[in-house]
């Protein structure tokens, strides 16, 4: 096969090799390190504000949950409204907990796109290892709103198992004390 | 000779292009949402899985300049589809191989040495290799071999996901048949430019810079890479 390709001197060749990797070297040095492992030799990523990445605090969330917040405490336990987006994937069931302490109550509001989903609201008490649970309410309906009280510390939430063959978003509201919630 | 103005929207036609590219495009990564279907999927998910190896090769900048060095010198369609089918070839065998037999490789090794592969592109492309060695190596298996490394770098991120046994086979097929979908789509992009650009005296009067700039970029592919690697 016959390709056409540039023909250069031996010292034309060096040079071109040499100045891409300087050129690389220089670009590294003063740009892709210091953004992306904070690595700043030079002192110019600081300069032009590229270990700006690193200064905050990523907080990262998983994708399978958007929320808006508005709270009100900044202490670890505190009053707050989410409304929180749920995938339940097809054919499979998810769990959305959240921890709380005893006699606090949570309201809230959930529905999906139109779809009935077979849901069981449980709480766990904490440090349970027995896998035992209370379910305060267990139906198939497309959503529900309502409030439940904690008879005792530990997470409680929603299950939801998805029969059908395509995922489906479950729409949450809440309003209450809780210090963590998450997927399970 | 074309005219001023043909240049003109020819280079336009390029700044387009560049600012139009994916701000998200990532090289061999996942992102966020297909991190969660990967995770969450269970059995056969053709189209999904068709649709994650086409965005893959679509948008890994990495590889794309890899086909851009590919195709600077080769414009005849059979050539094209020759070095395809190699890199294909060793795309799907250490793909399957690697998920199905459980192996996995540092994936910032798998991806300094493809940058590696783009600095001998465009080394390759410049001469270099006739210069030195009084011949350039043989092409075709170079592409081969970069193929399965380039395979066994996906293997090894997929693997991260434990995939479900369900339907593991047939997803794996779709999604290797993805990534030949998308790299035919990246490939009638850069050829047709590649193309235009070659009927241009500045495509000439460019070709030395151009491929330098390549093998610089291969190296800060590796320096990335190689970087990354020694800090985890």
């Amino acid at each position: 096969m016959k390709q056409q390709t540039i023909a250069l001197t031996k010292a034309g060749l060096f040079k071109y090799t040499l100045a891409s990797m300087l050129f690389a070297v220089i670009t590294l040095l003063t740009i892709i390190l210091p953004a992306e492992y904070n690595i700043d030799p030079t002192g110019i990523g600081q300069t032009l504000g590229l270990t700006i990445f690193h200064n905050v605090k990523a907080e990262k969330t998983t994708s399978l949950v958007s929320d808006k917040v508005s709270e009100n405490a900044s202490d670890k336990v505190k009053w707050a409204v989410k409304k929180i987006e749920i995938m339940v994937p097809a054919l499979s069931g998810v769990e959305y907990k959240f921890t709380m302490q005893q006699h606090k109550k949570l309201s809230y509001q959930w529905s999906t796109n139109g779809l009935a989903l077979y849901f069981d609201l449980h709480g766990e008490p904490e440090g349970e290892t027995t896998g035992y649970f209370e379910s305060y309410a267990i139906a198939t309906v497309k959503g529900m709103e309502g409030s439940f009280t904690t008879p005792f510390s530990g997470v409680h939430g929603w299950y939801w198992k998805n029969t059908s063959n395509a995922p489906v978003i479950v729409q949450l509201t809440v309003k209450g004390e809780f210090e963590k919630h998450g997927l399970e | 000779m074309p005219s001023r103005l043909q240049q003109y929207c020819f280079f336009s036609f390029t700044v387009l292009l560049t600012l139009g590219l994916p701000v998200e495009a990532f090289a061999h990564g996942v992102d966020e949402n297909t991190r969660t279907f990967l995770q969450q999927n269970t059995g056969i998910q053709i189209i999904p899985f068709l649709y994650i190896g086409a965005k893959h090769m679509a948008t890994g900048y990495d590889h794309l300049l890899f086909l851009v060095g590919v195709l600077f010198f080769l414009y005849r369609s059979r050539d094209v589809l020759l070095y395809v089918s190699m890199f294909t070839l060793g795309h799907s065998l250490t793909l399957l191989f690697g998920v199905i037999s459980d192996i996995q490789v540092n994936a910032y090794l798998i991806d300094a040495i493809i940058g590696l592969s783009v600095i001998y592109k465009g080394f390759d492309n410049l001469g270099g290799f006739t210069q030195l060695l009084g011949k350039s190596p043989n092409a075709k298996l170079a592409v081969l071999i970069f193929g399965l490394f380039h395979g066994f770098g996906l293997a090894t991120k997929l693997q991260e996901f434990q995939l479900p046994e369900e339907g593991l086979i047939v997803n794996l097929i779709a999604f290797n048949m993805g990534v030949e979908l998308g790299q035919f789509t990246a490939l009638a992009f850069i050829l047709l430019a590649i193309n235009f650009w070659r009927k241009h005296p500045s495509f000439t009067q460019f070709a030395t810079s151009t491929n330098g700039l390549l093998m610089s970029a291969g190296f800060m592919l590796m320096g990335y890479q190689l970087t990354g690697y020694f800090m985890s």
